[in-house]
């Protein structure tokens, strides 16, 4: 895995950057904690942020000419944040004593400031508290400059006095009546280390960095009204802020311009979306200062801007609280672990990998192709735990098996006559539909595993209609696509499979493949991009649907769009047209089409994490009332499981008499293996006319508790698994007794995992008590 | 890993009709090998896993193992 090209991709995320305020606000208080401090009426620590960052923050704060409030994204939503009122409320309520500080010696050097208006002002104070021996020479007979045209009704004249007493309370030395010329400046120039040059009045032409603020190669820096060319005070402050810096770097022989990039003003990439922002109205003061209620009510107006759209979407994403920012810095620590344990593999694999987050984004970070390439790695370094994908693997495995897997073309006029050669009745509007093969498969039709497994009634009345109504032979494959194998980062696996499906085609003369699963459809765009694919639901849109009169009662449905169908637009067109055929009304969600999220399964986060699948499937089925359409077999199955009455468009286009299909829930893990083969049987019965073989009578009657059902769900253990179990244990006597109730219990090793049954015999019958499984293994002397 | 004397006090090998004794034993995971006291039968050493081990103790000895 190129962890540079990672981590790039981590660093383009703007979760971390600033709001709009705090990237115009020249000397960048952090606004945002300033304002959350105010709303929780922590008035005393929203003034230490004020300390922290403004010079001379009491006379500022009074009268800051605030350039964040015209950046305000709030503008556009009530009115801008009042910024300056609230740093008045905050010098009001929360101001504390300056922290008494010694003075540092002062060894590093001689520095002349010229001004001692703010800029000069702040130069000398923060050159001063570094250890720098400063003299201010100053024209008039006073300190503050321009300051004192700002007396009013902010800052009073006692304030300002207070203000400027400190800095002669500092010892810093002073020369009031001092007219400086070009002469005496270059004089200064040899005189002292460095100078700073703030003076507004300075006629001069100056040629100065913009970024360091140093004259040419000399030991001259300026600021103040030379730089900043305004009569913006909290400008002047911070080009001052900024020289003292240049000067600090100057005097150190250090770099003057690395890692300055942010200083002053800057475009922050954040971009804030107020677009479904409720409008709150600005808090008016009632009298000449906000009163601490007001502002606490105006500090709750702020936005708290940061880009969260990608987390606000995704229910991973909040559960584990990460941007994709952490969350790639989570990966590339966990990449680089040689020894030690990788506590990120969990998050890793709880990802559904739906592509929500890409969508979301304005800059199309897709943490699906990171978490995709990650399981990659993972696999390939032999990182990946075996039991997060274990299941899935091996019900690919079966669905590939031949228990599942079939390939047939169609048959023949005369093999089939009964089947398809139907006369067109009014009522029944092409149920089968008529004969028009040609011999050549033109279409192959591939339910995935997931239809029948949870549909085995309705693959044979699909296929028929596929007959009835499209041009050309329809063939059949029953097989899995290997989304699970693409999921597990098992790229081995998945080239097989690859390689099995295209071996199919080539051998059926290039069908085109109609497709019924959204993964399936999802893994041939990605992985088989020569084969030509139809969707089924858009045959049925543009073919008509086989039965009329479907609807019994007219409801309104909200459509969850299955998250592999996110680019499809034709797809979310096609299954609205059949929904509103059936006479259903569509309530469109929130997230829906290109937006739609995954339902839980995706990413095989259904066996990596169940509890994050849990959080998927409550998150969605609370987000519309109406009873909830889909078109993904394991979106239904989830949906019902958490108890949302939910239809799946084979519900509506097939329904069954005597069965509310919103509520039909899920085939366990067993039936599912089960279904799957049944239908390939009865395909290849009633379709084919072949004989085929009926599934081996079990060992066992088994008679299974509902509890215990449960937690063969949870644990993943098949009824194939009991049974061997039991089997073994019966042959074998190899088990444990239990004297007091009668129970054996046994175990056996099937492939990694080791299975335990207890049981009791009553006749004929061996009752469930308890089943449980570990992967450790004994092992034996 | 152990195993509570309430869990198993009442179970006995059923081939050998013998009462379980906690005796050490190996047990291995991936790149991880251990012994352990695990109940077994004396005479023909089957090993007896109760629910909360395997789910308990066991299975995160194997995420432990899984995620190193």
């Amino acid at each position: 895995m190129d962890l540079d090209k990672l981590l790039e991709t981590g660093d383009r995320c703007i979760f971390k950057e600033p709001p709009t305020c705090a990237a115009n606000c020249p000397v960048h208080l952090e606004i945002i904690e300033f304002i959350s401090e105010i709303e929780k009426g922590d008035f005393q620590k929203a003034y230490k942020l004020m300390e922290k960052k403004i010079p001379f923050h009491r006379i500022i704060g009074q009268i800051c000419d605030h350039p964040c409030e015209s950046f305000c994204v709030r503008s556009e939503a009530g009115g801008a944040i009042s910024i300056s009122e609230l740093e008045k409320a905050v010098l009001e309520y929360g101001a504390a004593k300056p922290k008494k500080v010694w003075p540092v010696p002062k060894k590093k050097g001689k520095v002349a400031v010229i001004g001692a208006g703010l800029s000069g002002l702040t130069v000398a104070v923060d050159l001063d508290k570094k250890g720098y021996e400063i003299v201010l020479y100053e024209k008039t007979d006073r300190l503050g400059g321009r300051l004192w045209d700002h007396i009013g009704e902010s800052l009073k004249e006692d304030n300002l006095s207070e203000e400027l007493k400190l800095v002669k309370d500092k010892g810093i030395s002073i020369q009031f009546n001092q007219e400086l010329n070009k002469n005496r400046l270059t004089d200064l120039l040899s005189e002292y280390d460095a100078v700073y040059l703030g003076s507004g009045g300075w006629d001069e032409q100056l040629e100065f960095d913009p970024k360091t603020f140093q004259v040419g190669e000399l030991n001259l820096f300026v600021g103040g009204g030379i730089v900043t060319r305004n009569d913006s005070v909290i400008f002047s402050a911070s080009s001052g802020r900024r020289a003292a810096l240049s000067i600090e770097r100057y005097l150190s022989k250090v770099s003057l311009t690395d890692s300055r990039e942010r200083e002053g003003i800057f475009e922050t990439p954040l971009k804030q979306d107020v677009s479904e922002t409720e409008v709150i109205i600005k808090v008016e003061k009632q009298s000449s200062i906000y009163s601490k209620e007001e502002a606490i009510q105006e500090a709750k107006r702020c936005i708290k801007c940061q880009c969260r759209k990608c987390m606000d979407g995704c229910n991973h994403l909040r559960k584990f609280d990460m941007s994709p920012y952490a969350y790639v810095r989570q990966i590339n620590h966990s990449e680089r672990i040689i020894l030690g344990t990788h506590y990120a593999n969990k998050m890793i694999n709880s990802c559904t990998e739906c592509g929500l987050c890409k969508e979301e984004c304005f800059l199309d970070i897709s943490m699906k192709d990171v978490i995709q390439d990650t399981r990659e790695s993972m696999v390939e370094r032999n990182k990946m735990p075996v039991s997060a994908h274990d299941f899935a693997l091996k019900d690919m495995a079966f669905s590939n098996s031949s228990r599942f897997s079939l390939v047939r073309k169609q048959p023949s006029k005369e093999q089939s006559k009964d089947l398809f050669y139907y006369p067109l009745i009014s009522f029944s509007d092409y149920v089968k539909g008529l004969y028009h093969g040609t011999g050549k498969t033109e279409y192959l039709f591939y339910p995935g595993c997931q239809l029948p497994a949870s549909y085995p009634d309705d693959v044979k009345s699909i296929y028929e209609y596929l007959v009835g109504h499209v041009k050309g032979d329809v063939g059949i494959y029953l097989g899995c696509c290997g989304a699970p194998a693409d999921w597990a980062g098992r790229q081995d696996l998945m080239g097989e499979n690859i390689e099995a499906i295209k071996k199919v085609w080539e051998e059926m003369e290039r069908p085109t493949f109609i497709l019924a699963c959204s993964s399936c459809i999802r893994v041939f765009e990605k992985y088989l991009p020569e084969i030509k694919v139809q969707s089924l639901w858009d045959i049925y849109a543009e073919k008509g649907l086989p039965n009329k009169d479907q609807i019994k009662i007219p409801q309104t449905l909200s459509i969850h769009d299955a998250c592999g169908t996110r680019e499809n637009s034709d797809l979310h067109e096609s299954v609205r047209k059949i929904v509103s055929k059936l006479g259903y009304n569509i309530e469109e969600l929130k997230y829906s089409r290109e937006r739609t999220k995954c339902c839980g399964y995706g990413g095989l986060v259904y066996y990596a994490n169940r509890e994050q699948s849990d959080g998927f499937v409550a998150e969605r089925i609370q987000e519309s009332p109406h009873d909830i359409l889909v078109y993904c077999t394991m979106c239904k199955d989830l949906f019902v499981s958490g108890g949302k009455r939910t239809f799946h468009l084979i519900d509506l286009i097939y329904p069954k008499d005597n069965e509310d299909g919103a509520v039909k829930k899920m085939p366990t893990l067993s039936e599912r293996h089960q279904n799957r083969s049944q239908v390939k049987r009865s395909l290849l019965k009633e379709v084919w006319n072949e004989d085929v073989d009926e599934p081996a009578q079990d060992d066992y009657q088994l008679v299974i508790p509902e509890s215990v059902r449960q937690n063969m769900e949870d644990r993943y253990i098949l009824m194939e698994d009991i049974q061997a179990v039991v089997k073994n244990a019966q042959e074998s006597r190899k088990r444990f007794f239990n004297p007091e109730s009668g129970d054996y219990l046994a175990s056996l090793k099937r492939e990694h995992v080791t299975f335990w049954v207890q049981y009791a015999q009553d006749d004929d019958k061996v009752l469930i008590r308890n089943v449980y499984s570990h992967r450790m293994e004994i092992v034996e002397e | 890993m152990y195993q509570e004397k309430e869990d198993y006090q009442s179970w006995i090998c059923d081939k050998c009709q013998k009462e379980l004794e906690l005796t050490k034993v190996k047990v291995h995971y991936l790149e991880g090998e251990f012994e352990v006291e695990l109940l077994n039968c004396p005479t023909c050493h089957q090993v007896f896993i109760n629910e909360s081990l395997a789910l308990g103790k066991m299975a995160e000895v194997e995420q432990g193992l899984e995620d190193k």
